[in-house]
């Protein structure tokens, strides 16, 4: 009982944040319930980007009722690889990657070959809301396939590894790089095996890792050490993760975003309820940084005073690097 | 944001002061009990009268009852008689039936019976009386000794109280020569009262005599005789013999006056013998019965004890449900327990009540394991939602049916109670559990399953005290501060107790 007591005490000090604080004072404040749809529908999240110039990776095309599933030749026409995507879906379930052609099917990254009524059968799956949040109609997403840059590939294993910032106000607060472990599945998930790697937000640089709420400082599948990584292009990603604001309007958001090979940093999605083990991977508590952010917005609130997203990362850079 | 905080500190304290309130009110000055359990003292007074009629002439026979008012109320009277007309009517502070009859013979026996109890009697009126009046004629020998018995009294007491009270120590004095002769060498409780009735009158204090019973289970009891006078303010009682000082709470006032307590023309020999019993009965109950002249009563009325006995059975149940909300919300957002759903453990919780708990946990189990395996199986067969759902949920019903007739074949009677086990609910849950356990794994399925059984066990265990019941049931203002509550746990920015577990990492530096 005392040692619990203790552990609060010292949670406290440090500043973790805990779900119900992370709900009462970020989610339930800063995110208007009426723009949910606008995270939670990954093509109305493209359509924004698009219309702010954000980089997302291409979309292809749109299939929303069972006639459109005729129309599906024509999208996949000429191309040899991309993603199908449930535009609702949660967790990754739904979603086909095809890597490449193959005797007139397709074959998708862990080397299935599947023809194309397959492929229209998991369409029509989609449409009918089988892998959607509700479990009401969706609409099923053709897109570009994201290629990892190489960089990460000594610290991943398969998937592709992503980089989530969250973003209170439109500053960058916390950052982590998600890397797939073969326990993942491929996915970069944290609840689902993948690492989370803090990420120095002035520099770009990894911190250590957490793994199932652990501390760790090497992969476990390629034992890399995941610290010390510079992660390139590192102020887009800041700029781009400070953009999301005024993207979709929400206060409090997981920015997702991927390095392509071809076209660098890509935003992949929006996150109405980030997770909390992202302070893990920083060793640092939410808590002081939204503190710092909200107080610095209240100034700005009575000089009359709005920032721009370059701003925004100066200032979050400014007080928020690793010591 | 700190307006809303502040609105939102106001809205609880005004629920929880008026739900405090509302429940004080009634414990305190309602007087309902406070358990099921308490029961009052019913009291059984019968009064028996028997007589010879001659049978010559009519028969009237007019008998003191309770004139009832004060402490007591009175839950049913009645009176037994062959080939009498009975009615009954107010004299003054005293009511008096009167029986009657054209022409009776031989022996007599009539009956008064009155049910009363102490709870819940109406509101005292104001009290009034005379406070001045004139001596009684006296002469001789007696008025000296009356006064040579006054002079003392006046010194050594200085209101009405002390006087009547030093009065009547003067007169059960033994040794004053005054009062032995003012008695007459008679010391009944009569004849005393006698006594004091005049030397009070020339002091001209008003006194007026008062027939009591005693509360207490027993026969043949005499009404017991006190006195009383007003001082203006409020009724003092003094018991002639002793000089004991106001009524005990025991004491039922049956007859003001100096009248007998009966009067018969037509009849001899007439004997009444009182026999009194008690009996106990749910306190709530009893309020029920007490007819609508107190204001417990008229309480009851409005509140749920006012619905058909039926309806009020289901609301016993319903009224409970916040309790079990409460419980998952305790456990999910203090604890951190992960749970199928919100409310579904108390949609689970309420199915344990047709079951009983340990049944009731074996069953869910084994419906769900079962149910379970056969949507893994459908999985493979890439089936949509809907027709999905209604396989699974005629799965559960054509279980349910088999788990019946099989335990009513073994002789389990308790199997068929499950036919009520809501199947909706199992349905839903074996569907949420396959998908969480498809994107989270067995392990949190498993977890998530515990933890949905746990919470709906805590929530039954509490949702069926029977003490708890009661008093959500016949207090709703418990809501009201229940309500209170969860509105403050709107906005709690605590840990939970997982998260102490959780972020443990960050204290191992």
């Amino acid at each position: 009982m005392f040692g619990l007591i203790k552990t609060w005490r010292e949670l406290e000090a440090k500043g973790i944040m805990g779900i119900n604080r992370r709900n009462a004072d970020y989610v339930l404040k800063y995110n208007k319930r009426s723009l949910y749809p606008v995270v939670d529908d990954k093509i109305l999240t493209k359509e924004r980007a698009l219309a702010n110039g954000i980089n997302v990776p291409e979309m292809y095309g749109i299939i929303e009722s069972e006639r459109d599933i005729s129309k599906l030749h024509k999208i996949l026409d000429g191309r040899n690889d991309f993603v199908i995507k449930p535009a609702q879906g949660a967790g990754g379930d739904g979603i086909i990657v095809i890597a490449d052609r193959f005797e007139g099917r397709y074959k998708t990254v862990s080397g299935k070959i599947i023809s194309h009524d397959e492929i229209e059968y998991q369409v029509s799956n989609i449409l009918t809301g089988l892998y959607s949040l509700g479990g009401g109609r969706d609409r099923a997403l053709i897109e570009y396939r994201v290629s990892p840059d190489p960089i990460f590939k000594s610290i991943s294993y398969e998937g592709v590894p992503d980089i989530r910032i969250i973003v209170l106000m439109g500053y960058p607060v916390m950052a982590m790089l998600r890397l797939p472990t073969r326990q993942s599945g491929g996915k970069a998930n944290l609840h689902q095996g993948a690492i989370g790697v803090g990420v120095d937000l002035a520099t770009g640089i990894t911190l250590q890792g957490t793994w199932l709420n652990n501390k760790i400082s090497k992969h476990p599948d390629t034992t890399q050490p995941v610290a010390g990584v510079q992660l390139p292009y590192w102020q887009q990603f800041m700029e781009l993760a400070a953009s999301c604001y005024e993207l979709c309007g929400l206060g409090y958001i997981g920015v997702d975003m991927v390095l392509d090979q071809e076209k660098g940093p890509l935003i992949l999605e929006l996150n109405a309820r980030p997770g909390l083990n992202i302070q893990i991977a920083n060793n640092a508590g939410l808590t002081p940084r939204a503190h710092a952010i909200e107080s610095h917005v209240a100034t700005l609130a009575k000089e009359n005073h709005t920032e721009t997203p370059a701003e925004r990362v100066a200032l979050a850079q400014q007080l928020f690097a690793a010591k | 944001m700190r307006s809303l905080t502040l609105h939102l500190k106001i809205l609880i304290a005004a629920l929880v002061s008026l739900g405090v309130l509302m429940t004080v009110y009634q414990i305190f000055v309602l007087n309902i009990p406070v358990t099921e359990h308490e029961t009052d003292n019913l009291w059984n007074i019968d009064a028996k009268i028997e007589f010879q009629a001659s049978g010559n002439a009519p028969v009237k026979l007019q008998m003191y009852v309770p004139p009832l008012g004060d402490n007591y109320t009175s839950l049913n009277e009645s009176f037994i008689s062959k080939n009498y007309g009975v009615s009954v009517n107010r004299q003054n502070e005293n009511r008096q039936i009167t029986w009657s009859a054209r022409r009776n013979a031989g022996k007599q026996t009539l009956y008064y019976r009155m049910v009363l109890t102490t709870r819940f009697g109406a509101d005292q009126a104001k009290p009034s009386g005379p406070v001045f009046r004139e001596s009684l004629p006296v002469e001789g020998m007696e008025k000296i000794a009356a006064e040579a018995l006054l002079a003392p009294i006046r010194q050594h007491s200085a209101d009405i109280e002390t006087f009547i009270s030093e009065t009547i120590k003067r007169v059960n004095n033994k040794d004053d020569d005054n009062s032995k002769l003012l008695l007459g060498g008679n010391n009944s409780p009569e004849r005393k009262a006698d006594v004091i009735d005049l030397v009070l009158s020339i002091a001209k204090v008003p006194m007026q005599r008062v027939h009591t019973l005693r509360l207490d289970i027993g026969a043949n009891q005499e009404p017991e005789l006190w006195i009383r006078s007003f001082n203006g303010k409020k009724w003092l009682y003094f018991n002639p013999q002793t000089g004991q000082q106001g009524l005990p709470a025991d004491r039922l006032i049956w007859w003001l006056g100096d009248e007998p307590l009966f009067n018969l023309e037509g009849g001899s020999r007439p004997q009444v013998t009182f026999t009194i019993n008690s009996s106990e009965i749910n306190a709530i109950r009893l309020a029920q019965l007490t007819g609508s002249a107190s204001s417990a009563t008229s309480f009851l009325d409005y509140s749920l004890y006012g619905l058909p006995l039926s309806t009020q059975q289901t609301y016993q149940v319903m009224i409970m449900i916040p309790i079990g909300v409460l419980v998952i919300l305790i456990l999910r957002n203090l604890g951190g327990l992960q749970t199928l759903g919100t409310f579904t453990p108390v949609l689970i919780a309420l199915a344990f009540r047709e079951t009983q708990l340990g049944f009731g946990i074996l069953l869910f189990s084994l419906i769900t394991a079962l149910g379970l395996s056969l949507r893994s199986y459908l999985e493979h067969l890439k089936l949509q939602m809907l027709p999905r759902l209604s396989v699974v949920l005629t799965f559960v019903v054509v279980l349910i049916a088999v788990i019946s007739l099989f335990s009513h074949k073994l002789g389990l009677e308790r199997g068929l109670s499950i036919s009520l086990f809501p199947m909706v609910i199992l349905t839903m849950t074996i569907e949420r559990l396959s998908i969480t356990w498809e994107e989270r794994g067995g392990n949190t399925a498993f977890k998530v399953a515990v933890g949905t059984l746990f919470a709906a066990t805590l929530a039954h265990y509490l949702m069926s005290i029977q003490e708890l019941n009661y008093f959500v049931f016949t207090f709703p203002g418990v809501l009201l501060v229940m309500v209170g509550f969860m509105l403050a746990m709107g906005r709690y920015r605590g840990y939970r107790l997982t998260e102490l577990f959780r972020f443990k990492a960050f204290l191992k530096d």
